[in-house]
């Protein structure tokens, strides 16, 4: 990761004293990581877990397509909340920004409502309620309402703070020119504000993605849940969690890397 | 209404407060870790920076849930069994500390990097400058994070009804009150709505403090 300026100030050339302290740290810093990592080999090997029975499966086809199915299943729920919260986000946002005072506090009440409240709780809500009312919901939709919802209020924030970031000008340059105050959101500050959030719209992808994993509560075919089906097959726990979650590391970290990427193009384009 | 106040009254708020001592502890926790952290991934150490590193980007990155799990279930198979409330607040832990270390690092750039050139040309070393110019400037410039940070922790407590806490915390409350008897809607609303006061009591005090201590520059 680049260093920033300040950090650059803190790892200015020392002098020799300092040089050799520095020297010390490394040296311990490296046994002890070294250390660590014999330990957790040491750890798998004393209790069996490198024993091949745990690990063949891995160079089977079949497994890596069933693991390929749930992270098709996860990318499938993400992808489906990702758009509904796109869409209620904008409706929420206008909502709250209405000139109208009982629709502001409406979709007030209902942004803070959504966002304070456990994305589990409303899972278990959707797979628990409509049930005793007699009604049926697939898995799919247990996962994608209640992890759309907090996104949508999140999202509704985040569009937020984006139109107040539209320099203050704009609108009224657009409001001189004789433009509706609709007509000025469509045409100056929503496109604007779109440029403004696209990074922290992508960057909350992570948090979608990591609310899917709700899905193994509700046995929605995603990541975690064939997780549970192979480990069911083969009696192979520790491997098969530890793949599962560094696939999840891996897509969250491409995710951010990318937001990242996006916001870092963004200053450069505004020579922030 | 009147029933499920009588019949699970107590239930309710004894496990309110479960959820609020696990997310408190892990956010406690979550907070000194991270700082000590930090500290690391700002040293003159490269080894121990570049693990520091990888750490925050997998704590960061990965579930509450897949690391729960992880932590209930696979742990046993490495011979660390440890009980359910202790691995919910550790996952809490791990993760909040991430984000703790995240959050102090963009403070961190905050500070003008003359500040530091200064200190060093003082003679300074290393851990005073860290512990009388960074942290402090750093920490009164993240409060606001630190909030968001502090709602989302409890937020995330939820995760503890996955297992079998031997007190119930909120949400596994309310899922086994549903598996008992068709509450439905008010026991999830009710629930719903604590969080949602916690949230917001919290963001409050955080702006208090904000005012208090955040540095104008």
């Amino acid at each position: 990761m680049a260093m920033s300026r300040t950090e650059a100030a803190l790892f200015e050339a020392t002098g020799p004293k300092a040089r050799r302290r520095i020297m010390c740290g490394t040296i311990i810093s490296i046994v002890a990581l070294i250390a660590l990592g014999v330990w957790i080999v040491y750890r798998f090997y004393t209790k069996g877990q490198l024993e091949p029975q745990y690990w063949y499966f891995f160079s089977q086809l079949n497994v890596w397509e069933f693991i390929g199915a749930g992270l098709v299943g996860t990318i499938r729920a993400a992808i489906g909340s990702g758009i509904i919260s796109l869409i209620m986000g904008l409706v929420l946002m206008f909502g709250r920004i209405s000139k109208i005072a009982p629709v502001r506090w409406l979709a007030t009440t209902i942004i803070e409502f959504l966002r304070g409240t456990p994305t589990l709780l409303f899972i278990y809500f959707m797979f628990l309620v409509p049930a005793q009312l007699g009604l049926h919901i697939s898995t799919y939709w247990m996962v994608v309402i209640p992890t759309s919802a907090y996104a949508s209020a999140v999202l509704a924030e985040v569009y937020r703070s984006g139109v107040a970031a539209v320099p203050f000008g704009q609108k009224e340059a657009g409001l001189s020119l004789g433009f509706t105050r609709a007509q000025n959101f469509r045409y100056i500050i929503l496109p604007q504000t779109m440029r403004i959030v696209t990074p922290a719209l992508v960057a909350q992808l992570v948090v979608v993605v990591k609310d899917t994993t709700f899905g193994y509560v509700v046995t929605y075919p995603e990541l975690m849940v064939n997780a549970k089906v192979i480990i069911a097959n083969f009696d192979s726990l520790v491997p098969v969690y530890l793949v599962v979650s560094i696939i999840y590391v891996l897509v969250n970290y491409a995710i951010s890397k990318c937001a990242n990427w996006l916001s870092h193009r963004q200053n450069v384009k505004f020579g922030v | 209404m009147k029933q499920l106040i009588s019949d699970y009254g107590w239930q309710f708020i004894a496990s309110y407060g479960v959820s609020l001592r696990i997310s408190c502890i892990a956010f406690v926790l979550g907070l000194l870790l991270g700082t000590v952290l930090t500290v690391g991934r700002i040293s003159p150490i490269p080894p121990l920076r570049e693990a520091i590193n990888i750490y925050v980007e997998t704590f960061r990155n990965i579930p509450v849930l897949a690391l729960l799990v992880f932590i209930v279930y696979a742990l046993p198979d490495l011979g660390l069994v440890i009980d359910y409330e202790p691995c919910v607040i550790i996952s809490l832990i791990l993760v909040s500390s991430a984000f703790t270390c995240d959050n102090l690092r963009t403070g961190i750039n905050t500070i003008d990097a003359q500040q530091i050139q200064a200190a060093r040309a003082l003679g300074l070393n290393f851990s005073t400058i860290v512990t009388s110019i960074i942290l402090p400037q750093a920490l009164s410039s993240v409060i606001q994070p630190m909030v968001t940070l502090f709602i989302s922790v409890v937020i995330s407590s939820s995760t503890g009804s996955l297992v079998p806490l031997a007190h119930e915390e909120l949400t596994g409350l309310v899922t086994e009150i549903n598996n008992k008897e068709a509450m439905g809607v008010v026991t999830f609303f009710l629930a719903s709505i604590l969080y949602v006061l916690t949230g917001l009591i919290i963001a409050f005090v955080g702006r208090r403090l904000e005012k208090r201590y955040a540095l104008w520059r």
